[in-house]
């Protein structure tokens, strides 16, 4: 039982430390993603797998490329601690229309890891990314 | 081609492998005629030796398969362990539902040999190369919580779960009998799973309602003065991303101690005490439909009156899911 409370405390002790380090942001990130000139690099790749990923093609195959990857950077760039604001729709507003599973969001957040991996950007740096981005699920996925 | 690759992960040629095979086959084609399932990469977890998903020693919170709200999804894992003087075999398949029910079956073949000692504490009658079959029914469902995308909060996802076990000791019976134990019992616990993932950590805590002996393998509950009623035990899982498809953690997994009072009474000394199961593992997932688990585990000393060394080993695990 002794050893129990210590896995125990050692766990609580993990989570605290891991929860404080969570609710900050920093433009480390940022920096991570190479500013601007590598977000716009992640999004050139980025959007052209998204119209061809057979899951996702059907849903971007119709949207302005150039607006929507101008906007994605936009919104990368804020989350992610640069200095860019995002004015483009709100999630909800912009995917209302739409039949969106949490399957096709899984599905948009594999592609954009498959573009980061192509970016060599740092596993750790993308899951720091995903985390600020796996919260919209609320607002995107509208078939629940 | 779902079809073969099920049959190929049943590797061990048992007539339990092959009716295994065969409901995994069937579960599969059923599986096939679903849309496709979309979970991310081992976000549904791997099998666990009781057939729940979760890590390998306990369940976690996620529901099993590649399954998400809306589908339905299956997967199968056989499952051997290797210690000193032991063997576990286990084989499994389960269903995930819309991410919110998971059923699964496991069956374990536990190589008891060295129980054939026994029969020098008393005419037993335990025979050479005995084995100790279990079943294990297992049903679990998410009740709140996201555990991967809710990553601005600390909820957690959390599930509830049964499993029915009944056990088969064969020649080992007469000694459960001797110690007063049932061959059969229901395990009920509930699990907390959340995914940090800005830091690529995953936490599982699971707490267990249950009056087995060693999972369930040596019988369920003691005759006096060894405990015959239920514990609550805490089992934790933790893992770390190494990427999109590697996983490593540790695992440990708190166990009752019903019998060591009835050994003390009988002579026997700390002969019949059960200690916690641990492991350290390493998850690879080549593919979605895929994935390989390896660990060496402690599982503590297992009726030191016979068998007195530490049971350490490897374990290995291979899982499709789709």
């Amino acid at each position: 039982m002794k050893k129990t409370i210590l896995i125990a405390s050692m766990l609580l002790g993990l989570v605290s430390a891991v929860s404080a380090q969570t609710m900050s942001s920093s433009p480390a990130l940022y920096q991570a993603f190479g500013e601007k000139a590598g977000l716009v690099k992640l999004m050139d790749d980025f959007v052209p797998r998204l119209q061809a990923d057979p899951r996702l093609a059907e849903a971007f195959k119709k949207a302005n490329v150039d607006n929507l990857k101008s906007q994605l950077v936009n919104q990368i760039c804020q989350v992610s601690g640069g200095p860019c604001e995002y004015k483009g729709p709100d999630m909800k507003v912009a995917h209302s229309n739409m039949d969106i599973t949490k399957t096709d969001f899984n599905a948009l957040v594999e592609v954009l890891q498959q573009s980061m991996d192509a970016q060599g950007i740092a596993f750790s740096s993308q899951n720091q990314l995903l985390a600020k981005l796996a919260p919209m699920h609320r607002d995107v996925i509208t078939v629940k | 081609m779902k079809h073969s690759s099920a049959s190929s992960t049943v590797l061990l040629g048992t007539k339990t492998a092959i009716k295994a095979t065969a409901l995994a086959a069937g579960l599969l084609l059923g599986a096939a005629a679903q849309a496709d399932t979309g979970k991310l990469l081992l976000t549904g977890g791997v099998s666990s030796i009781d057939g729940a998903a979760g890590g390998g020693l306990t369940p976690w919170a996620v529901i099993g398969s590649n399954a998400e709200d809306g589908e339905i999804g299956f997967s199968a894992n056989v499952t051997a362990a290797k210690t000193q003087d032991y063997g576990l075999k286990t084989y499994g398949v389960a269903v995930g539902i819309q991410n919110r029910v998971e059923l699964s079956l496991a069956r374990q073949d536990f190589d008891a040999t060295p129980a054939i000692a026994l029969n020098g504490i008393a005419p037993f009658g335990v025979t050479p190369g005995q084995h100790i079959n279990m079943d294990i029914v297992g049903a679990k469902v998410r009740i709140a919580g996201d555990a991967v995308l809710d990553s601005d909060s600390l909820m957690p996802q959390i599930a509830v779960g049964v499993q029915y076990k009944s056990v088969k000791p064969g020649s080992i019976g007469s000694v459960l009998d001797f110690l007063g134990t049932k061959t059969s019992g229901v395990d009920v616990y509930v699990s907390a799973t959340k995914l940090f993932l800005a830091q690529s950590v995953l936490v599982n805590a699971t707490l267990r309602s249950t009056n087995a002996n060693q999972n369930g393998l040596l019988g369920f509950g003691s005759g006096a003065p060894g405990k015959n009623s239920r514990s609550i035990v805490p089992e934790f899982s933790i893992a770390y991303l190494l990427s999109k498809n590697v996983a490593i953690g540790a695992e440990y997994r708190g166990k009752p101690n019903n019998l060591e009072a009835l050994g003390r009474a009988a002579g026997l000394g700390g002969g019949l005490k059960e200690e916690a199961w641990k492991d350290i593992f390493i998850a690879w997932a080549p593919s979605k439909n895929m994935s390989l688990t390896l660990a060496y585990v402690d599982l503590g000393r297992i009726i030191p009156g016979i068998t007195p060394k530490r049971q350490t080993g490897v374990y290995l695990s291979g899982q499709i899911a789709f």
